[in-house]
């Protein structure tokens, strides 16, 4: 049985339909990447997934390890295993990070808590408010710092690569690794790409334009291709098959 | 005319601010000191709901009843004077030189009341100078029983250089359900001192609560306040007011989880007397229910090259409760640089759905976030800071009903 399944989803924010009779299919440990454009859906995509209010599932379903999660609340769907790194997450002045990740380690257990603050290099900014005044890197390392700690199931990362230093997308590769290496799925979301670089295996790329899963591939063809022409070209080159 | 003649022309003045309260209707019981044995059940309760324990209390008054403690002659060996104020005023010619001294029993008929009928309960400590005492002094007042007025006459003096750090909890048990408490506070930081007032308030519905503050900070002084107040209330009416002298600082923090149908009008004013003295006011207000609460905070500056900053916050977390932020600024003198900000809102739904999206339900989450925004930076030490905390997560669970 996959792990995650979207079955003709579509997704609407403010009344607008963002993603189109979208179908998807993760099984456990696999790393899917998906790329596309601005503005084409992505983080719509990993928040429908998520269960955040403001995008609405408007059509279709989501299946998690074969149960429908389609209308469960987003904390529940957290606790089943599913967790999103989130792009841009909200500065949320005088809750510290410390306190945050404390609430979490007793919600979910966490064995190795420190080890992990330390290896996402975390810990010197423990006690400030969460993401006020954090550089790129630090945001992101938090994130995925957070997801960490949820012990996911199915871990969705949203452009950890945008706007860090070579320093943190070092961390980052390896957290991913990591996740993927002990059965967790992940679905990664990049815009650059930067960070498939740094994978040692990728299951498989998807091209998403204009709300719609436009091209499912390997990396080793998707990729190469994208990089060189960009998403709408690249498109129409393996499309051709070429 | 004599101050007690004075005291009797005011004996029905309203205050300016907060519901008027017809004090005839409540009982007032004879005043009285004694060496504190086994502390009653009614009051451990009180004072464990503001996370205040019976072993380390220096002064404890339940009721008109003012009780001695171990722990106030254990304060001896830093040359800390505990002292129930009714003692110092006949032992202490200098606790008598420093009653009402800041404060007018003319200014309202609470005030009046205390001076008049109030039998002088209440706490006097004195810190000699120099001394930094190395642990906080707590103090409890509690209301046990029901209809009556608790007056207590606070006077702290804290001699030059010396340091000191107060928590008292003012508190009832659970069940009593109707009173008043009138609390008078005259506190003195003499030159180079400093002084940290950790006020913690946990009432009932059908209290009415008028403390009366003020404080003189001498050339090169600190004060802190900071007041967390978390139950429901009939009324609750504060203005505490600090004079503040050359090179003073001054930090005022007010934390109030409004709830029921209690109004709450707390205040805090800082008079910027002397040259390079500076003062912050900072309150967070978290409304539920069908209360009613407003937040003053008034910063005057007197001379030039003083600085004041007042920051209001609010959250409303039911559509029937009403916050009303009066931040008031006056400078006379130019040079002066005073600035205030405020704000009320409701609780950020993108930040709610965040949190939630890690696995904390609404509620939960409205906790953390409630938590989190009643953090301010007070410069309290560790082990206050550490009580405050305890108490602040009560409050948050409570602010979220």
């Amino acid at each position: 049985m996959p792990l995650l399944e979207l079955l003709g989803l579509s997704v609407c924010v403010d009344n607008k339909r963002i993603i189109e009779d979208t179908s998807l299919s993760l099984n456990s440990g696999e790393v899917h990447v998906v790329m596309g454009p601005n503005g084409s859906g992505k983080s719509t995509l990993l928040s429908a997934i998520m269960g955040l209010r403001n995008a609405r599932v408007c059509g279709g379903s989501i299946l998690f390890n074969g149960v429908d999660i389609t209308n469960m609340p987003s904390y529940e769907r957290a606790k089943l295993g599913i967790a999103l790194a989130h792009q841009n997450p909200p500065e949320i002045k005088g809750v510290r990070l410390r306190d945050v990740a404390n609430a979490m380690a007793k919600k979910y257990g966490c064995s190795d808590c420190t080890l992990l603050a330390k290896t996402l290099l975390v810990e010197s900014f423990m006690n400030r408010s969460l993401f006020v005044g954090f550089s790129g890197g630090e945001r992101k390392r938090t994130e995925l710092f957070l997801v960490m700690l949820q012990d996911p199931k199915l871990a969705m990362l949203d452009e950890p690569d945008s706007g860090v230093d070579v320093e943190s997308i070092e961390v980052i590769a390896r957290v991913i690794e990591s996740l993927r290496s002990r059965g967790t799925g992940v679905i990664l979301v990049t815009h650059t790409g930067t960070i498939t670089e740094k994978l040692s295996r990728i299951d498989k790329v998807h091209i998403l334009i204009d709300g719609r899963i436009a091209y499912t591939g390997s990396p080793d063809v998707v990729l190469p291709v994208v990089f060189k022409f960009g998403f709408r070209k690249g498109l129409e080159v393996l499309s051709r098959g070429v | 005319m004599s101050t007690r003649e004075r005291a009797l022309s005011a004996i029905n003045k309203p205050a300016p601010y907060g519901p008027d309260i017809d004090l005839s209707k409540y009982r007032i019981d004879e005043p009285g000191v004694e060496e504190a044995g086994e502390l009653d059940s009614t009051v451990l309760n009180a004072a464990s709901r503001v996370g205040l324990e019976s072993t380390g209390l220096a002064y404890v008054q339940s009721n008109e009843r003012a009780l001695y403690t171990a722990i106030a002659k254990a304060l001896e060996k830093y040359s800390v004077l505990v002292l129930p104020t009714r003692e110092a005023l006949t032992r202490k010619p200098h606790a008598r030189s420093l009653a009402w001294r800041l404060l007018d029993p003319a200014s309202d008929k609470y005030t009046a009341h205390a001076y008049l009928y109030g039998g002088e309960l209440g706490y006097f400590i004195y810190v000699p100078p120099g001394v930094k005492v190395p642990i906080p002094i707590y103090t409890c007042l509690a209301i046990t029983t029901n209809n009556t007025i608790q007056f207590t006459h606070n006077i702290v003096y804290v001699d030059e250089g010396a340091e000191a750090h107060l928590v008292t909890g003012c508190a009832i048990p659970h069940g009593v359900k109707d009173g008043v408490h009138i609390g008078i506070s005259e506190f003195y930081v003499s030159r180079s001192a400093r002084l940290t007032f950790t006020m913690l308030h946990a009432w009932a519905e059908g209290l009415h609560v008028r403390p009366r503050t003020v404080v003189s900070v001498e050339e090169g002084g600190e004060y802190v306040s900071y007041y967390v107040t978390y139950s429901p209330v009939a009324s609750i009416q504060t203005y505490p007011v600090a004079y503040l002298g050359r090179n003073t600082r001054a930090y005022l923090a007010s934390i109030i989880a409004s709830s029921g149908r209690g109004v709450y009008d707390i205040g805090s004013k800082a008079v910027l007397e002397g040259p390079g003295s500076s003062a912050e006011s900072v309150s967070r207000v978290v409304a539920r229910d069908e209360s009613l609460v407003y937040t003053r905070a008034e910063l005057e500056a007197l001379e030039s090259d003083t600085r004041g900053h007042i920051e209001c916050l609010g959250l409303l977390i039911s559509p029937s409760a009403s916050i009303s932020s009066i931040p008031v600024i006056t400078s006379r003198k130019q040079g002066a640089v005073l600035s205030h900000e405020a704000a009320i809102g409701l609780i950020a739904e993108r930040e709610l759905d965040y949190l939630m999206s890690r696995g904390f339900t609404e509620e939960e989450a409205k906790a953390v976030l409630v938590r989190g925004f009643m953090n301010v930076d007070a410069p309290l030490p560790t082990s206050i800071r550490k009580q405050v905390d305890y108490i602040l997560d009560l409050v948050a669970k409570h602010a979220v009903g």
